[in-house]
């Protein structure tokens, strides 16, 4: 476990120390959640005032998740890699499982701050929830699997942007770009119909809709009912294979390169091992037996 | 017993064949310095001792065990400092050699214990507690050394650890690893500058994915059938002078180095002050010229008629 907790804390202290993830990630969605609260509520009915403000901060909060795991776990892949920080690991006795466990504790963990101040905010601000405590519970799910698909996504990016600078952007641009049409900026119900379809499938607005519904107002607040079976099993499965998808993608690319099938191969040696599973080299045995 | 030994290794990429039919050996507690233009396969050939790439044929050991069957346990005796500065600029050094400490599989208590010792091994005691970002150069680069002495490395494999760093803080990084190497440690220096190979116990040449020569720094020095060579600093550099220069050596020989040049010219001695007077008409004034031993920069020019350095 100490490889696994030496990447998480080293990924938390990179993090807290910068100030402009810092910013990004905590500082940007809170002050959305204090704009949202007091400028995007005029016309609306006092007594539903609450419970809107409250949903301005499942979004922000959901933004954040989004941009700690789609902006600052690419950019930080890259980073490491443009460094040399990829190739030391690469000679060191580390699996690539522990670093990758590492790091998405890490993730794990600013997300888990963020997300805890934007509501701290929210409520401030005037927004209130209906928790009861399998909703805290549910939404707690839902947030963590809003974390693995948008971990996903960043590792998929992570992988192909090879640049620090192009990560950010692209990490930008997916939160941007996805966040605009799928319900996280704009409330689900002003949304065309082909949007609303899109923002079903979206793990991160789906999840988003769930946690609405959830906390603060039910299918109303959200829009539709993301709380059905078939709705909770597609969400559940998309961001799953987000996940499973961009850590398969960060193992091979990121990790396993020096595996590919060699051109020409050696007669075996006597005397020597047959490589062990571990050692991930299916295409290599004849080269070393 | 031998550190490393490679045999008849090879690297292709789509288009290119980086390394062709490596053959080498280090033997244990041996100063290795592998010298080489940008371009000549001295990283590739590094990453593939380090299990960072995987050699399209060919054979690599450290201590006997095999970098591709028996990854950990050679990976558990390699030492290996990448080119870059690796080091996080957002940790103090203490911080980053705990990271690094861990990653190597130590617990948190004995890699606490061990930092300290690292620290004062490198020269950084003291320093341990400043964020990386506030270190000089040859500080971090002292520090990054330090992140492969951790216990059990038998092998340091150094890839270009001098970049960067001013003639002084080279030196005594240099000065450092001959200290390391005397208390036991295998080292595998890789560079392209002739005076960091100096100080090597064996120096290997590398060319085009192949080793053109290995052997002693003076035994090489020896072979090249250089005696002597005409150094001339000047402050500026252009092909005018070269030109010039290019008419007082064999077959037009004159090998550019970071100060000036270097002229390979039958007479030395008679044709320095000639040299000198050359410049003087065309206005450029040497600021410095004199006959000295051949380097091993001198050593691999004559022998591949190329600069180390990446110049012609």
């Amino acid at each position: 476990m100490g490889q696994v907790t030496a990447t998480t804390e080293r990924y938390l202290k990179e993090t807290s120390r910068d100030r402009a993830a810092i910013f990004w990630i905590i500082a940007f969605p809170i002050i959305w959640v204090i704009i949202n609260s007091f400028t995007f509520t005029r016309g609306m009915p006092e007594e539903g005032l609450p419970l809107l403000r409250g949903s301005y901060a499942i979004h922000m909060a959901i933004l954040a998740v989004m941009i700690a795991a789609i902006v600052g776990f690419p950019a930080s892949i890259a980073s490491d890699r443009e460094r040399g920080l990829l190739s030391k690991l690469l000679s060191m006795p580390i699996l690539p499982w522990k670093d990758a466990v590492g790091r998405l504790l890490g993730i794990f963990g600013v997300s888990a701050v963020a997300v805890a101040l934007v509501f701290a905010v929210g409520s401030i601000c005037g927004g209130r929830f209906h928790p009861t405590h399998l909703g805290i519970l549910k939404s707690i799910g839902f947030f963590l699997l809003a974390l693995l698909a948008a971990v996903g996504i960043g590792s998929i990016i992570g992988t192909f942007i090879k640049r620090q600078y192009g990560a950010l952007m692209t990490g930008v641009g997916v939160v941007i770009g996805t966040a605009s049409i799928s319900g996280i900026f704009l409330p689900y119900p002003f949304l065309p119909s082909p949007l609303q379809a899109f923002s079903k499938i979206y793990p991160l607005s789906s999840c988003n809709s769930a946690v609405i519904a959830l906390l603060a107002g039910g299918e109303e607040s959200a829009g539709y009912n993301p709380l059905t079976a078939g709705h909770i099993v597609l969400t559940t499965t998309i961001s799953i294979a987000l996940f499973v998808i961009g850590l398969l993608l960060y193992r091979r690319f990121c990790w396993g390169r020096r595996w590919k099938k060699p051109v020409k191969m050696l007669p075996p040696m006597a005397g020597k091992q047959p490589p062990k599973t571990r050692d991930r080299c299916p295409n290599m045995g004849n080269l070393i037996n | 017993m031998q550190a490393l030994l490679i045999k008849n290794l090879t690297k292709k990429y789509e288009r290119a064949q980086v390394l062709k039919d490596i053959n080498m050996s280090i033997n244990e507690g041996e100063f290795y310095a592998l010298m080489g233009p940008n371009g000549s396969g001295k990283t590739t050939l590094v990453s593939i001792i380090t299990s960072v790439i995987s050699p399209t044929s060919g054979e690599v050991e450290v201590y006997g065990h095999n970098v591709i069957g028996e990854s950990e346990e050679a990976k558990r005796l390699i030492g290996y400092l990448p080119g870059g500065s690796f080091s996080s600029p957002l940790l103090s050094g203490e911080e980053n050699l705990l990271y690094f400490a861990q990653v190597w599989g130590l617990s948190r208590s004995e890699a606490r214990k061990l930092v300290g010792g690292l620290l004062d091994k490198v020269g950084l005691s003291g320093e341990g507690k400043k964020r990386v970002s506030k270190y000089s150069s040859g500080m971090r680069r002292r520090l990054e050394l330090a992140t492969i002495l951790f216990p059990g490395v038998k092998m340091l494999i150094l890839d270009e650890p001098l970049t960067g760093l001013d003639p002084s803080a080279r030196k005594e990084f240099l000065g450092l690893l001959k200290e390391i190497n005397e208390a036991d440690a295998t080292i595998f220096l890789i560079t392209h500058i002739g005076e960091d190979a100096e100080v090597a116990s064996r120096v290997g040449l590398i060319d085009e994915g192949k080793i053109v020569v290995e052997g002693k720094p003076d035994e090489l020095k020896r072979h090249s059938g250089l005696e002597t060579v005409v150094n001339v600093r000047l402050g500026v550099k252009n092909k005018r002078v070269l030109d010039t220069l290019g008419g007082f050596s064999r077959g037009g020989r004159v090998l550019e180095v970071e100060d000036g040049y270097r002229v390979y010219c039958e007479s030395p001695e008679e044709a320095t002050p000639k040299i000198i007077r050359a410049l003087d008409e065309i206005g450029y004034e040497a600021t410095r010229a004199g006959v000295e031993k051949p380097s091993l920069e001198d050593v691999f020019f004559q022998l591949t008629k190329k600069s180390v350095r990446g110049g012609a």
